[in-house]
């Protein structure tokens, strides 16, 4: 009976520490961010514009026009996939920066399935997304194995592939995919049938090229959490992440977690690749991506790799990047102020040490507290 | 075939090599020094991006061509400090501060270039002039070996001289041992006296101001104006050069001419009927391979040699 008693009042004790960690990371988040915009505001105001005119542009201008929100959710949808994918080899402390590669091989299936093979209606849209899924996996596949089972350091062999594919992909553009009598570079278009459905058409009111892709992503999101917080597997991957040696010696087989983890996120940077072709661009361009593949760092970091979150910051860090353009459209102020803020957001993120001393603090505080009221 | 040999072979060629080579050595010998100081630098990208674009700008409105070249590698030795700081006063991961400095560099030049010259792509509209290039009086008048050695960029010579002084920096001088034990044990270096934070602060500090010194070469050597994202990975690349060369400054020495030569390659067989991205992509896909073997090897032969820290 006591026993009992004890195991409910340590219930609660371990629920209510839960709730404080979500609220202390929740509001360092918040911190972080805002950090960043006065940062970014000082920038602007050191190089003698107007910050209040640029931020207001910043801030409001992408809810203003529904395109605008097209635009924004369009970006949101891309980027949060590509942050998710990220998230998870990094939730198993592996650095993958491979987010660049898994994203043009995953475009490359998915156009040439969408270009050059003819199905049935829905049949049109899926292949393409299990093809880029596949091929994304694929690419996350050869460096996780080196990592996993050679021990081969996972930075380097992650850009290395970037590198090669995507010259790859340029070759292919450039040459055999080209479409054929066209001055411009870019691919054939592909069928129609085989397009993510624009928001347009669902919503009546023109939001330029966001399409279903935006539900895709977030579906994704919540895969992924399921995963990372309610299966083996997803233990397995934290357990990894924590602590490889503990996770080992507790019978975790290490380098399969670690495997997993880089195959599950190349799987999803596929589908951003594949979201690009199917709805963004309707065929394979020329540097598809941008930088797109390093920001999705940015958001997974900023999201401290919770799935859940990556949403959040994805849709957060986007909103960013379309205002970025609208102040620059409105104002004197470049968009790469936008890149700045990024950065600093970046840097605030990975400086440990301040979180960590604040978390220090309020919990000797509450420790002091305790100890009174223990009295 | 023979219309390859005729390009491999001609001095023309030759001293593109030593040309496309020189920012590749001076980063991946940054890399290297920061990489044995026990503190990986990912932002070798940025430091050299940051270099360039301060370099041209310094150099333009200074009308000084060495200011600039100082101006961009002073820029890029507080970036190294400031990753230094990052990782060892905040406990930052090296990585992601690098990643996050890279980003930072991106855009800081972007954003200063287009405010002070209204310019989206670069400072083409700058006069910034570039570095002086070398004659070599008594090699010149040489057939071959004068048209690929003479008239070569300052620069470059001092990217071929810095094999042989982080060498002898490495393996001759006290500083070189401490920052070789540090990067390797920290704790057994502290215990023996060695001012471990001193020591890569230092390194880090160094191999900022050789990512530095390839960064003005790209804005001030190659061409005379900085234009944005110039680097184009060239700094990731020496990062790789790094892993490939197995952290020896000869071995680093090789694979950083290897990606030089295959560059200058690429771009040589880009006039013949050649696709020249798939033959640019012939050096990473062998330093994938090379990097599986490095670490194959490695893991037959047990704890044979000590893991460098990101390995």
């Amino acid at each position: 009976m006591t026993s009992t008693l004890v195991e409910t009042e340590d219930r609660r004790e371990y629920r209510a520490t839960r709730r404080r960690g979500l609220a202390v990371d929740l509001s360092m988040t918040l911190a972080t961010i805002l950090a960043a915009l006065v940062i970014g505001f000082l920038v602007i105001l050191a190089t003698g514009k107007d910050p209040v005119r640029a931020y207001e542009a910043l801030l409001t201008g992408p809810l203003e026009r529904s395109f605008r929100v097209g635009r924004w959710l369009e970006d949101a949808t891309t980027l949060t996939l590509l942050g998710l994918s990220v998230a998870i080899p990094f939730r198993a402390r592996q650095i993958s920066l491979g987010a660049e590669s898994q994203l043009y091989a995953g475009a490359l299936a998915a156009a040439a399935v969408a270009i050059f093979l003819p199905l049935p209606p829905v049949l049109a849209v899926v292949v393409p997304l299990v093809a880029a899924a596949t091929a994304g996996a694929g690419m996350g596949f050869v460096p996780g194995s080196m990592k996993a089972r050679l021990g081969a350091n996972e930075i380097v062999a992650t850009l290395m592939l970037n590198a090669v594919v995507v010259r790859v992909y340029d070759y292919l553009v450039n040459g055999p995919l080209k479409q054929p009598g066209s001055s411009a570079v870019h691919s054939e278009r592909i069928r129609p049938d085989s397009a993510l459905t624009p928001l347009t058409d669902w919503f009546g009111i023109p939001l330029g090229r966001a399409n279903i892709g935006l539900g895709l992503m977030l579906l994704t999101a919540v895969a992924l959490w399921l995963l990372i917080t309610r299966t083996p597997l997803g233990y397995r991957i934290r357990m990894t992440g924590s602590n490889a040696d503990f996770a080992e010696y507790g019978g975790i087989r290490v380098p399969r977690a670690i495997e997993w983890s880089f195959v599950i996120g190349g799987a999803v940077a596929g589908l951003a690749g594949a979201h690009l072709v199917q709805g963004v661009y309707g065929r394979l361009e020329p540097g598809l991506a941008g930088s797109l593949a390093f920001e999705g760092i940015v958001v997974a970091l900023l999201a401290r790799n919770n799935p859940l979150v990556v949403v959040v910051a994805g849709l957060f860090y986007s909103y960013l990047r379309a205002g970025g353009d609208i102040m620059e459209q409105q104002t004197d102020v470049g968009t790469e102020i936008v890149v700045v803020i990024q950065a600093v957001i970046v840097l605030l993120v990975t400086a440990q040490a301040l979180p960590d001393l604040l978390k220090r603090r309020i919990a000797r505080k509450q420790v002091a507290q305790k100890q009174v009221g223990a009295r | 075939m023979s219309s390859v040999l005729d390009v491999v072979l001609s001095s023309a060629f030759l001293a593109a090599v030593l040309r496309v080579a020189t920012p590749y050595l001076l980063a991946a010998f940054g890399g290297l020094v920061a990489e044995r100081a026990g503190i990986s630098n990912i932002a070798l990208e940025g430091q050299m991006l940051a270099a360039a674009c301060t370099g041209a700008l310094v150099a333009g409105y200074s009308h000084s061509v060495a200011l600039g070249a100082l101006g961009g590698i002073a820029v890029a030795t507080l970036l190294g400090l400031l990753l230094a700081a990052l990782r060892l006063e905040l406990g930052a991961d090296a990585i992601i501060a690098g990643i996050g400095l890279n980003l930072l560099a991106s855009g800081a030049t972007a954003y200063a270039v287009f405010t002070l010259l209204d310019d989206k792509g670069g400072t083409s509209g700058l006069k910034s002039g570039t570095l002086p290039s070398v004659p070599l009086p008594g090699i010149d008048g040489i057939p071959v070996l004068g048209d690929v050695l003479s008239d070569q960029n300052m620069v470059t010579w001092l990217a071929f001289l810095t094999a042989p002084f982080v060498a002898w920096l490495f393996y001759r001088t006290r500083f070189g041992f401490h920052l070789r034990a540090v990067g390797e044990m920290p704790e057994a270096a502290a215990s023996v006296g060695i001012p471990v934070r001193r020591v890569q602060y230092a390194g880090l500090a160094l191999s900022g101001a050789l990512a530095g010194l390839a960064g003005v070469f790209l804005s001030m050597g190659y061409v005379s104006f900085f234009v944005r994202d110039m680097t184009a990975g060239r700094g990731f690349i020496a990062l790789a050069a790094v892993f490939l060369g197995g952290l020896r400054p000869w071995g680093v020495f090789l694979a950083a001419l290897g990606f030089g030569a295959a560059e200058a390659l690429a771009v040589q067989l880009g006039t013949l009927d050649v696709p020249p991205q798939l033959v640019s992509t012939i050096p990473y896909a062998m330093t994938l391979v090379a990097l599986a073997l490095y670490a194959w090897r490695r893991g037959r032969r047990g704890t044979g040699e000590p893991a460098p820290a990101s390995l």
